[in-house]
C-alpha cells in the first residue's frame, strides 16, 4: 500500500490554523509539574530488593581473592555476586570495534577505578551497602597508563594483555588527492588540540529494576533507558537469550543527552536477581557512581589537524589526525563517536578533499560513551579555530571567511567528501542574519575601543553542521556496517472517535508527545488535548529505536503521518462504500471524509471510525474493518559504506552560525560571555518553542563543555572529579541570554520538511566560545588550544604573554 | 538498628513514623511516604534538585534526617497544587516551557515558591540567588527565568526587571 507523507504542512488535510508549527502548552507537563510522573527510583514492586555495587578503588590491578562471607551473614542481604557469576551466567558486553568487551564485573583483574568488582541484594540500599563494606577484596596491583600516548608505544603496560596492544583501531582514511591539495596550498595552517574528556550528566542518574524469570527464563528490565530497543539486544546477547524473552520497559528519564550508561550495572542487576531466585532487584546509580563510572564520559581526545587554503582564502583540503582514549574497553559506544563526524567532515564548507587519521587507544580509564551531539562538536571545534588561523593569517574577517567557503545554497544535495549528503541549505543567509542580530561591526568597533584599553575582548563567529536523523551506516568504519533505524507508530481512533497513539519511547524531555499529539489533532481534525499518547515496552511496540541521533521528531512525524494516511485509506474505501462512489473520490479535510463540494456526503472522522468498529453490515467486502494503523518510518536512500567509510548516512544537515562576545580578565583568566547570539536552519519547525528549547539548553551545554566541564585523572588513573564540586555543571551565573533568529530552508527529504535538531548549538558553541576567547588573545601572540579553557589555562597563557613581552623589553 | 519516633507534619497532614536515626529526609518522603514529587540528584548538596520546604524555608532534603524534621513542617511539590488546580508557579513553568524532562524541575519550584512567599517582587540578584542554588541540565534556564517572570506577575508581584 503506497503511503502518502504531506512534505509540507500546507498538504496536511487542514484549513489553518494548524496546531503543528506552533508552540503550546506540553501534554507532558501537568504530571511532571506535580511530582507524578513516575522515574525508575519512583517504581516500587512486590518483593524487590536493592543493589549496591562494590567497585575497584585501582585504575589497573589483578584480583587475588574475592571474600563475601561477613556480608551474606548480614541479615536483610539476599543475595551477592561476583566476576565467578558473571563468567557463569553471562557474556562479555559487546564492543565497539570487537573484542574488547569484558564482563560485567571483573574476572581476573580491574582495568579502570570504579570497575564494579562485586554487588549485594539486599531489603534496602543502606543494608545492601552496609553489606558493601564487610566484602573484602584483595588486589594485587599493576602499572596504570592513563595517557594515551603512553599507551601506543611498545612498552607500554597492557589494559587487555591478550590482545597485545593498546590501539584497538589505527586507520587514515583518504577521500580525494588530499596530499596533492595540500602540496599545491599557498599556505598551510597546522594546529595541535586537546579536548579533555566532559559527558552528559542527566540530572537523573541511570536506574534500573530487572527480574529474571527463573522458569520462563525471560528477562523484564524497568529502567531509565534511551534507546530500549538497542537495549534489549544487547541484553539478550549478553544473557544468551532470544530477543523476545527481554522485555524493556523505558520509564519516564530526567535527561539523557545519550549519556545515560547504565548497561554494566542493568547486567551487574540481572545476575542478582537471577541469583535472588528471580525476586525484583533495583539499582539506582548515584552520582558518585555515575561520575567516576557511568555512562557519560565522552570525547578525550588529542587532535593535531591541517587546511590547505589559497591566497584568496578558499580552503583546499582538510587533514584530522584524532587520537581518542576510549578507555579501558570498546563497550560504551565511545568509538562510534569518532567516527560520526563522517556526517559532516568538512563542515559547511567546500573544502573537496580530506583525510582522517584516526586511532582508538585504550588506558586504565572509564570507558567513553556517548554524549550530545556524538562526536562532530571537538571536530568542529578544531576545525574552526583551523579557519580562524586561515583568515587571521591572510587578513581575511573571519565571518567573510566562512562566506567564502561556505557550500552555496544551489548546491544541495550536496555530498561532502567522506561521502554524506547533505540535504539543503541557505548558509549565507543563516550568516548574514546571525551578523545583523549581532550588529557584528559594532561589536567590532566595540572591541577596538576595547582593546585600545588593553581589555581582551574577542569575537568569535562560528559554524556548524549538525547531521540529524541517523542510520547505523554512519558508523560502519568503527564495525558496525548495518543500515536502517526504524521508529513505528499505531494510531487508533476508537468507537466513539477519540485517538490514540502508541509509541515505543519514553517521555525524555523533548516534547515529542505533545508533537505527536499535534500532528494528529491536524489530520484528523481534532483537539491536541484529546490525543492520548501511550508508551509501549519492547515486547508490545511497534518497531522503535527512540531518540537519538537527532532523529525522533523527524521519524515519529514520519511514523505518525503514515498511520494516519493508511487510516484515510481504509475508512475512504469505507466512506465510498456508503456513498456508492469510488475511494478515489474521498477526501479527508478538516476532520470529514467526503465528496469536495456535496455538503451532505460529508462524514466525520468520528462517525466513520464508529460505522467501522460497530455496523459490519454496512462496510463494503474485504475492508479492514480496524479504524487503526501502524507506520514503519524509516529514511530512504540510505547507502551501505565503501572501502573509505563514505555512506549516505545522515538524512538532515541542519546548520548554525554563532557570533560570541566574550572578555578575559587578565588578571584571574576568568571567561566572561558579554553577547551570545546565534541564527540557526532546521529546516521546518515543527514545534518552534521546542526547537527554541533545545537550542538554549544545547548552547549552555555547549559553553558547560567550553569552559567548565572536565573529567580529569591522576596519573595513576584516579578521577578527581567524582562530585558536582568538583565537575563544574553551568548554572544560570554562567549560561548569558541567547539571543537566536530562524532561518527556514525545509528539507526535500523529510516528511514536513523538519530537520534533526535535538543536538543542535552544542555542534558551535564550543567552537564559537573559542574562537572568540583566541579573538580576545590574539593580541597577546597567545591561543587557547585545549577545552575546556578554564580559567588557570588562560590565566597561564596571559602569564605567558606577560613574561614573553617582560623578556623581549630587557633584551630589545 | 533502632528506630526513633518522629512527628511531622506534611503538607498539611500530621505524621507519626519510627524511622532509622540514619534515613535521608528524602528516603523517608520517596520510600516511607511514596511521595516521590521529590527528586534526588546528587545526594551531596550541590543540585538543589530535593530541596523542600522546612518550616518554609528551602533545604536539600538529601542532606538531612528524617529525625531531624521531628516537629517540623515540610512542604513538597505534591502540596502545591490544589485538587486540580496547579499553583501559580506551576502554571508559570507550564507556559514558559520552564521544563523539559522535569526532573529537576520539583526543586526549583520549591526554592521560587519560599523567595515569592516571602517576597512577590523580588529583584533580578534575588532570582539569580535563588535559581544559582539549583542545576538544570534541559534548559539552559531561559525558560525557567521566563517562568519566575511569568509567576511574578501570576502572584500580583511587580514585572521584575529580569528579561526587560
Amino acid at each position: 500500500m503506497a503511503v502518502d507523507i504531506p512534505k509540507s504542512f500546507e498538504e496536511l488535510p487542514t484549513s489553518a490554523p494548524r496546531h503543528i508549527g506552533r508552540g503550546r502548552r506540553r501534554i507532558e507537563d501537568p504530571a511532571l509539574l506535580t511530582g507524578r510522573t513516575q522515574f525508575i527510583d519512583d517504581v516500587e514492586l512486590p518483593r524487590m530488593l536493592h543493589c549496591a555495587i562494590l567497585r575497584s578503588p585501582f585504575a589497573h590491578a589483578r584480583i587475588t581473592g574475592i571474600d563475601t562471607q561477613e556480608a551474606e551473614a548480614l541479615p536483610g542481604v539476599v543475595a551477592i555476586v561476583t566476576g565467578e557469576d558473571a563468567l557463569r551466567w553471562s557474556h562479555p558486553a559487546q564492543s565497539s570495534p570487537e573484542g574488547w568487551g569484558t564482563h560485567c564485573l571483573a574476572t581476573d583483574a580491574v582495568r579502570y577505578v570504579g570497575e564494579p568488582v562485586a554487588a549485594v541484594a539486599a531489603i534496602s540500599r543502606y543494608v545492601a551497602e552496609d553489606a558493601m563494606e564487610l566484602i573484602t577484596v584483595e588486589y594485587d596491583p599493576l602499572d596504570v597508563v592513563a595517557d594515551p600516548a603512553a599507551a601506543m608505544k611498545a612498552d607500554s603496560p597492557l589494559v587487555h594483555a591478550g590482545q597485545g596492544t593498546n590501539v584497538m583501531m589505527d586507520r587514515v582514511f583518504t577521500w580525494g588527492e588530499v596530499e596533492q591539495a595540500f602540496e599545491k596550498a599557498d599556505c598551510v595552517v597546522s594546529e595541535e588540540f586537546r579536548w579533555n574528556r566532559m559527558g552528559a550528566n542527566p540530572t537523573e542518574t541511570f536506574g534500573c529494576i530487572c527480574e529474571w524469570d527463573p522458569l520462563d527464563l525471560s528477562l523484564t528490565i524497568r529502567g531509565s533507558i534511551q534507546s530500549p530497543s538497542m537495549f534489549g539486544l544487547g541484553r539478550a546477547a549478553t544473557f544468551a537469550l532470544p530477543s523476545n524473552k527481554v522485555n524493556i520497559i523505558s520509564q519516564p528519564h530526567g535527561g539523557s543527552f545519550g549519556g545515560k550508561g547504565g548497561t554494566r550495572g542493568t547486567d551487574v542487576t540481572c545476575l542478582l536477581s537471577r541469583k535472588a531466585d528471580g525476586r525484583p532487584v533495583k539499582w539506582i546509580e548515584d552520582r558518585v557512581e555515575y561520575l567516576t563510572a557511568g555512562g557519560s564520559q565522552a570525547w578525550d581526545r588529542y587532535y593535531s589537524a591541517s587546511i590547505a587554503v589559497r591566497n584568496d582564502g578558499i580552503v583546499t583540503g582538510l587533514r584530522v589526525a584524532l587520537v581518542d582514549d576510549l578507555g579501558a574497553t570498546g563497550e560504551a559506544y565511545g568509538a562510534i563517536c569518532a567516527a560520526k563526524p563522517l556526517a559532516a567532515f568538512t563542515g559547511p564548507y567546500t573544502i573537496p578533499v580530506a583525510e582522517y587519521d584516526l586511532k582508538l587507544v585504550a588506558t586504565n580509564k572509564v570507558p567513553s560513551g556517548p554524549y550530545r551531539g556524538m562526536g562532530p562538536p571537538p571536530h568542529f571545534f578544531v576545525l574552526e579555530q583551523l579557519m580562524d588561523l586561515a583568515a587571521r593569517q591572510l587578513g581575511i574577517d573571519p565571518a567573510e571567511f566562512r562566506r567564502k567557503n561556505f557550500i552555496p545554497k544551489d548546491a544541495f544535495p550536496y555530498m561532502i567528501p567522506s561521502g554524506n549528503e547533505y540535504d539543503s541549505g541557505d548558509y549565507e543567509e543563516v550568516l548574514n542574519q546571525a551578523l545583523a542580530l549581532a550588529d557584528y561591526p559594532a561589536l567590532r568597533s566595540a572591541q577596538a575601543e576595547a582593546r585600545k584599553e588593553g581589555r581582551l575582548v574577542g569575537i568569535g563567529v562560528a559554524s556548524a553542521i549538525e547531521p540529524g536523523v541517523f542510520d547505523w551506516n554512519a558508523y560502519a568504519i568503527v564495525g558496525m556496517p548495518g543500515t536502517g533505524v526504524p521508529e513505528g507508530a499505531t494510531v487508533s481512533i476508537d468507537i466513539m472517535g477519540f485517538i490514540t497513539v502508541r509509541v515505543g519511547f519514553s517521555l525524555e524531555g523533548q516534547g515529542q508527545y505533545t508533537l505527536v499529539s499535534q500532528l494528529v489533532s491536524d489530520y484528523f481534525g481534532t483537539d491536541p488535548e484529546m490525543v492520548r499518547v501511550v508508551y509501549l515496552d519492547t515486547q508490545s511496540a511497534p518497531p522503535s529505536f527512540g531518540p537519538g541521533g537527532s532523529r525522533l521528531g523527524v521519524a515519529i512525524t514520519g511514523a505518525v503521518l503514515g498511520a494516519c494516511d493508511r487510516i484515510r485509506t481504509k475508512a475512504s474505501q469505507v466512506v465510498a462504500g456508503l456513498m456508492q462512489t469510488e475511494p478515489e473520490n474521498i477526501v479527508l479535510r478538516d476532520g470529514q471524509f467526503g465528496i469536495p463540494g456535496v455538503p451532505e456526503a460529508q462524514m466525520s472522522v468520528a462517525e466513520v471510525a464508529g460505522t467501522m468498529l460497530a455496523r459490519s453490515d454496512l462496510l463494503p467486502p474485504d475492508v479492514d474493518p480496524r479504524p487503526e494503523a501502524t507506520h514503519v518510518w524509516t529514511a530512504a536512500g540510505r547507502t551501505p559504506a565503501d572501502e573509505e567509510g563514505r555512506a549516505k548516512s545522515y538524512l538532515t544537515a541542519a546548520q548554525a552560525v554563532h557570533v560570541v562576545q566574550v572578555e578575559i580578565d587578565r588578571e584571574t583568566g576568568f571567561v566572561e560571555i558579554q553577547r551570545y547570539c546565534l541564527a540557526d536552519d532546521c529546516g521546518t519547525r515543527l514545534n518552534p518553542a521546542t526547537v527554541e528549547g533545545q537550542t538554549d539548553g544545547s548552547v549552555a551545554q555547549g559553553i558547560g563543555a567550553a569552559l567548565l566541564e572536565e573529567y580529569s585523572f591522576d596519573s595513576d588513573g584516579q578521577p578527581q572529579t567524582t562530585t558536582f564540586m568538583d565537575y563544574l555543571m553551568p548554572t544560570v551565573y554562567e549560561v548569558p541570554t541567547v539571543e537566536k533568529v530562524a532561518v527556514v530552508t525545509p528539507s526535500p527529504f523529510t516528511p514536513l520538511g523538519a530537520k534533526g535538531c535535538g543536538e543542535g548549538a552544542i555542534h558551535t558553541t564550543p567552537a564559537a566560545v573559542l574562537c572568540a576567547i583566541n579573538d580576545a588573545l590574539a593580541p597577546l601572540g597567545q591561543m587557547a588550544r585545549e577545552v575546556p579553557a578554564a580559567p588557570k589555562r588562560l590565566w597561564d597563557l596571559i602569564r605567558l604573554a606577560e613574561d614573553t613581552s617582560a623578556e623581549g623589553s630587557r633584551t630589545g | 538498628m533502632a528506630g526513633r519516633q518522629i512527628r511531622v507534619n506534611i503538607n498539611g497532614t500530621d505524621h507519626q513514623a519510627i524511622v532509622e536515626p540514619r534515613l535521608s529526609l528524602a528516603d523517608f518522603l520517596r520510600h516511607e511516604l511514596g511521595l516521590t514529587g521529590t527528586h534526588i540528584g546528587c545526594e551531596h548538596g550541590v543540585c538543589g534538585i530535593c530541596n523542600v520546604l522546612i518550616d518554609g524555608r528551602s533545604m536539600r532534603s538529601c542532606l538531612l534526617l528524617a529525625v531531624q524534621v521531628d516537629g517540623r513542617s515540610v512542604e513538597t511539590v505534591e502540596g502545591l497544587a490544589e485538587g486540580e488546580k496547579l499553583h501559580p508557579i506551576q502554571e508559570a513553568f507550564m507556559d514558559e516551557q520552564g521544563l523539559q524532562c522535569g526532573f529537576c524541575t520539583p526543586g526549583f519550584i520549591m526554592s521560587l515558591k519560599e523567595l515569592l512567599d516571602r517576597n512577590p517582587n523580588p529583584s533580578e540578584d534575588e532570582i539569580k540567588d535563588v535559581l544559582g542554588g539549583s542545576i538544570c541540565r534541559c534548559t539552559g534556564y531561559a525558560g525557567i527565568l521566563r517562568a519566575v517572570q511569568s509567576a511574578v506577575a501570576k502572584m500580583g508581584g511587580g514585572r521584575p526587571s529580569l528579561l526587560d
